[in-house]
C-alpha cells in the first residue's frame, strides 16, 4: 500500500503572531515554525496503515528550502521519502491542489491523507479540491476518539480500515451530531480530524534514519502547473479586541437587547 | 484583557534556545568527528520529540505518581501502575543510549543536549525519568568496565530498556562514608561470585513493569583490606539468567522507606544472600570498584544539578503564570476599594520574588550546560590539550553544578511556594510537590557537605591551578565578549575583582593545606562553595548579557525576553556577587564560631 500524506509547513502557534503594520501579511521575524498538526496526525495514521499492510509513506511539501524541516520531521516519525515541490512565491488553494493532483498522478499512491485543513489560514479546501481534480472518492474528518494511547487502544479498531478485497476503506468520519462511517473506493483521498490519533514522537534513532532518507525536489514548471493565484490577499488584520460587556438589569431588559440590538430572538 | 491560562511550559523553549544557540555555540560541537552526525536539525527534532512528550504524556502524570507512591506486598514493590506504559515510551525516544557511540546502538548525541533535553522530562515528572536515569548511569558503568559477557548478559538488556539498573552504594553505616562498606564477596567455582550483605536507599531497586533489575553494587572481597581500596564492583542482578531463563538470584527487598519527595520511584533496603545464593559478577579489576564509580560521577552529579534546575524551573513558571493571574490589593498609593485588585505580579516585591527564582533557574541552566559542553570536549576534543583541559574545567564545575540548583533550587522552589501564598501551602497546588522532590537533591551523590570538600579539597587546587587557571581564562573571555557587546563594564570588572579574591584564598589556603593545617583549610568548605558558585553563576550570567545586548544590538525580535535577561544579570550583579568579600573573609580568617563549638554546648 502506498500512501502520500502532506506537510505543510505552519507558524508555530505558540509564536507571537503579528500583522504587519501596512496589513500585506503577518511579520515572519523570530517566528517558529512546526509541521501542520493536522498533516501530522495524517503522517501518523499513513504510517500505522503501512505498519499493518506493507507499503510505504511518502510525504510531499509545497514552498521554499525551510520546508524541508517539515519532510524530516515527518521522514523522523518514520515516513520512507518525500516529494518537495519548490515554490517560493504566493499559492492559493487551487494551485495548491493542482501541484498535488501532478505529484499523485506521478507517484500513483493507493491513498492521499491531508490534514483537513492547516491552522495557519484554516481553509479546509484543499483535501476537497484534491478528491475533485483527481475524480476520486473522498472521505473527509476521519476522526476517533483516542485517550492517552495504550497498545491495547492502538488495537482497537481504527478510523481508516483497508477492507478484506483491498479495493476500498472504510473511514469513520467526525459530523456534527457523533461519528458516520464511509467506504470509498481506492485511490481516495482522506483528511484528517484532530481526534483521529495522537502522533507519535520522533525518536533519536529515527531522526538519524531520517537523514538519509531520499527528498526528491520538483517545481511547478516541472509539474507544468501555473500556479498563479486565482484569489488575491487584500488586506491582513488582528481581529479587533472584544468589548467590554454590560450588566443588564433584569431578564426582560435582556430579551429586550437580543430582540433590539443582537436581533437574535 | 484575560487569555486562556496557558499550560505550564517546564521551561522556557525560548531561554533553551537562547542558551544553546547564543550563549553558548552549541552547534560548534558537530565540527568535531564524533558528533560529525549530528546539526542543529538533530538538536531541533530532539528537543521538539522530548519537549512534546515532557509536556503531554509526562507532566499529566505528575500529581497522581506523587499521590500514589508504590506499595510493598509480598516481598515485591508495585509501582504506580502508569509507569508499565510510560517507561517504554521513554526509552522509544532513544535518550538511553543517546549520548553512547553506535556499537552500543547509540547516537553519539553531545551531553549537552541531552541534558537539556532530559531537564524537560524531569521538570513534567522526574518519577518516571529517575528510572531511566539510574538504568543509563549502571548501563553506562558496564559499558565501560565489563568484560564482553556482563556486557551481553547486563548491560544489553539494559539500553535496550527491557531491564532497569541501580546503584548500590550506600549501607546502614556506610553513607557519605563508602570506606566503610562491609558487604562481602566470596569466589565461587563458576567464576562468578557469592555476595551476602545489606543496603540501604537504593533508589528502583524493585519495580513491576520490566523482567528484572540490575545492582551495580559496591562489596569488599572476601580478606580484602579496610577502607576504600578494599572494595570491588559487581553486577548483581534480581533475577539471573539460568538454563535460558531467569532465576531469582537471592535479593530480597527487606523495606520500603517512606519519603517525602520522589515518591513514584521507591528507595528500598536490600539484603543479599540470605540464602547464600546471591550470585555477582565482578565488574572492573579487583579493589578498583570505587574508583571505576567515581570515574562515572561526574556525569551522575551534572544530571542530579540538572534536576536541581528542572525542578526548580517548572515551580517557577508556575509562580509565573500565579502572579499575572491572582488578582490581590491595589498598586502602591491606591486606597480606592472600589478599583478592581491588581494581579500580585504588579507589587514590587513579588516581582522580586519572580526574578530571584528567574536567576537561580537560568543561571543554574546556563552553569549546566556550560559545564556539559566542556563535558563533550573532555571526551572528544580535537586534540589532547583541549580534552584535558576540559577535563579539568568539568571536574572543577562538577561539584558546583550539582550543588548549586541544589541548594538554590530549593530556595526557588520555596519562592514558588511563597508567591502562591495560602494556596501555595496547600496540596491542593504543586508547589509543595516540587519542593519537597528538590530537597534530595542535596543529600543524594554526594550531600552538599561532601562537594564543599571536593571542591575546596581537590578540585580547585588540581594540576597545580591548571583547572583553576582555565576557569580564569574562561572567564576572561566572557569579560572581553560583554565589554565588546556594551554590557556595563562595572559587572566585568567587578567578576574579575571576584575572581581575584577567590585565586587568593585558594593560594592561602592551599598554603595551609601543604604546612598541615587541614583542618583550618577546609573548615569553611561550605562557605567557599557558596562563594565559588555564586562566582560561576555570575560568569554564566555576564555571558547570558553579553548574549542579550548582541541580540538588542543587531535590532533582534522579542526585545523583552533581552530586557528580563539584563535584568536577572543586573540582579546577580547587585545582590549576589557583593557577597564574595565577606564568604572570601569567612574562609581566609579560619573565622571560628563553629569550630570551637562544643558538642555539648549544643
Amino acid at each position: 500500500m502506498k500512501i502520500l500524506v502532506t506537510a505543510k509547513r505552519v507558524e508555530d502557534p505558540e509564536s507571537k503572531i503579528k500583522v504587519k503594520p501596512d496589513g500585506s501579511g503577518i511579520v515572519q521575524e523570530g517566528l517558529k515554525y512546526k509541521i501542520n498538526p493536522f498533516d501530522e496526525i495524517g503522517v501518523e495514521e499513513g504510517l500505522r496503515l503501512v505498519a499493518k499492510h506493507q507499503g510505504e509513506v511518502v510525504v510531499v511539501s509545497i514552498g521554499g528550502k525551510e520546508v524541508q524541516e517539515q519532510l524530516r520531521h515527518a521522514l523522523a516519525m518514520g515516513a520512507h521519502r518525500a516529494v518537495w515541490v519548490n515554490h517560493t512565491g504566493p499559492v492559493d488553494q487551487l494551485g495548491i491542489a493542482a501541484l498535488l493532483q501532478k505529484v499523485v498522478e506521478k507517484e500513483q499512491p493507493d491513498l492521499v491523507i491531508l490534514g483537513k485543513q492547516s491552522i495557519d489560514d484554516d481553509q479546509n479546501q484543499v483535501g476537497q479540491y484534491l478528491a475533485e481534480f483527481l475524480g476520486w472518492g473522498q472521505a473527509t474528518f476521519a476522526s476517533k476518539v483516542e485517550s492517552m494511547e495504550s497498545e491495547q487502544e492502538k488495537n482497537k479498531v481504527p478510523a481508516i480500515v483497508l477492507t478484506a478485497d483491498k479495493k476500498s476503506v472504510q473511514v469513520i468520519r467526525e459530523v456534527d451530531n457523533g461519528l458516520a462511517t464511509v467506504e470509498c473506493q481506492l485511490p481516495a483521498v482522506v483528511t484528517t480530524d484532530l481526534r483521529l490519533n495522537q502522533p507519535r514522537y520522533a525518536s533519536l534513532p529515527g531522526i538519524m534514519k531520517a537523514k538519509s532518507k531520499p527528498i526528491e525536489e520538483l517545481t511547478p514548471a516541472k509539474l507544468s502547473v501555473d500556479v498563479t493565484p486565482a484569489i488575491q490577499v487584500l488586506k491582513m488584520s488582528s481581529p479587533p479586541a472584544r468589548k467590554a460587556g454590560i450588566k443588564v438589569a433584569d431578564v426582560p431588559a435582556l430579551v429586550e437587547k437580543l430582540h433590539n440590538e443582537a436581533k437574535v430572538v | 484583557m484575560t487569555t486562556a491560562p496557558r499550560p505550564n511550559p517546564l521551561l522556557s523553549d525560548r531561554d533553551v534556545d537562547f542558551q544553546l544557540y547564543e550563549v553558548l555555540d552549541a552547534t560548534s560541537l558537530c565540527a568535531l568527528p564524533a558528533f560529525a552526525e549530528h546539526s542543529r536539525d538533530t538538536f531541533t527534532l530532539l528537543l521538539d520529540s522530548t519537549r512534546r512528550f515532557a509536556r503531554e504524556v509526562l507532566y499529566p502524570t505528575y500529581r497522581d505518581m506523587d499521590a500514589q507512591p508504590p506499595s510493598f506486598r509480598d516481598g515485591r514493590v508495585h509501582v504506580h501502575p502508569l509507569m508499565r506504559e510510560l517507561y517504554p515510551r521513554l526509552v522509544e525516544l532513544g535518550l538511553l543510549t543517546a549520548t553512547r557511540p553506535p556499537d552500543v546502538g547509540g547516537q553519539q548525541l553531545p551531553l549537552t543536549v541531552h541534558a537539556v533535553s532530559t531537564a524537560y522530562l524531569m521538570a513534567a515528572n522526574l518519577n518516571v525519568y529517575a528510572w531511566l536515569g539510574l538504568t543509563l548511569g549502571a548501563a553506562h558503568l558496564l559499558e565501560v568496565f565489563g568484560t564482553p559477557e556482563v556486557k551481553a548478559t547486563f548491560m544489553e538488556p539494559m539500553y535496550r530498556g527491557e531491564w532497569t539498573g541501580t546503584m548500590a552504594l550506600t549501607e546502614p553505616q556506610a553513607g557519605s562514608s563508602l570506606a566503610d562498606v562491609r558487604t562481602r564477596a566470596t569466589p565461587a567455582p563458576d567464576g562468578s561470585w557469592r555476595i551476602q550483605g545489606s543496603k540501604i536507599f537504593i533508589s528502583g531497586a524493585d519495580q513491576d513493569f520490566s523482567e528484572n533489575v540490575v545492582h551495580l553494587t559496591l562489596a569488599r572481597i572476601e580478606g580484602a583490606e579496610g577502607g576504600t581500596r578494599g572494595i570491588s564492583l559487581f553486577a548483581v542482578p534480581s533475577r539471573r539468567p539460568e538454563g535460558g531463563t531467569l532465576v531469582d538470584n537471592d535479593v530480597r527487598v527487606a523495606g520500603v522507606i517512606h519519603k517525602i519527595g520522589w515518591k513514584g520511584i521507591p528507595s528500598l533496603a536490600l539484603n543479599y544472600g540470605e540464602s547464600g545464593d546471591c550470585h555477582g559478577w565482578l565488574v572492573g579489576p579487583p579493589g578498583r570498584g570505587l574508583a571505576c564509580m567515581f570515574q562515572m560521577m561526574n556525569e551522575a552529579r551534572i544530571m542530579v544539578g540538572m534536576n536541581g534546575v528542572a525542578t526548580a524551573t517548572v515551580a517557577y513558571h508556575e509562580a509565573v503564570a500565579y502572579a499575572r493571574e491572582r488578582p490581590q490589593g491595589r498598586p502602591t498609593g491606591v486606597r480606592d476599594a472600589t478599583r478592581p485588585q491588581t494581579p500580585i505580579i504588579e507589587h514590587a516585591d513579588v516581582r522580586r520574588m519572580l526574578l530571584r527564582q528567574k536567576a537561580i533557574v537560568e543561571g543554574g541552566l546556563s552553569l549546566l550546560l556550560a559545564a556539559s559542553y566542556q563535558a563533550d570536549l573532555a571526551g572528544h576534543g580535537q586534540d589532547e590539550a583541549t580534552r584535558q583541559r576540559a577535563g579539568l574545567l568539568v571536574d572543577l564545575l562538577t561539584p558546583v553544578a550539582k550543588s548549586f540548583p541544589a541548594e538554590r533550587g530549593f530556595e526557588a522552589n520555596a519562592l514558588a511556594v511563597q508567591v502562591h501564598g495560602g494556596y501555595g501551602y496547600s496540596s491542593e497546588y504543586l508547589p509543595e510537590a516540587w519542593l519537597r522532590d528538590q530537597k534530595l537533591n542535596s543529600i543524594h551523590e554526594g550531600t552538599t557537605g561532601i562537594q564543599g570538600l571536593d571542591l575546596l579539597g581537590r578540585k580547585v587546587v588540581a594540576g597545580g591551578g591548571a583547572a583553576l587557571q582555565s576557569f580564569a581564562e574562561e572567564v576572561g573571555t566572557t569579560v572581553a565578549r560583554a565589554r565588546a557587546a556594551g554590557v556595563t563594564p562595572e559587572w566585568g570588572e567587578a567578576l574579575e575583582q571576584a575572581l581575584a579574591e577567590t585565586t587568593t584564598v585558594v593560594t592561602e589556603l592551599g598554603a595551609r593545606g601543604m604546612s598541615g593545617e587541614v583542618e583550618l583549610m577546609l573548615r569553611h568548605s561550605a562557605d567557599f562553595l557558596e562563594l565559588f558558585s555564586v562566582l560561576a553563576v555570575a560568569w554564566r550570567w555576564l555571558a547570558q548579557a553579553a548574549a542579550a545586548k548582541e541580540a538588542l544590538g543587531r535590532g533582534a525580535p522579542d526585545a523583552d525576553f533581552y530586557e528580563g535577561k539584563l535584568a536577572a544579570a543586573q540582579y546577580w550583579f547587585a545582590v549576589e556577587l557583593p557577597r564574595v568579600p565577606l564568604l572570601a573573609r569567612l574562609c581566609r580568617t579560619g573565622e571560628d564560631s563553629y569550630a570551637r563549638m562544643r558538642p555539648e554546648w549544643f
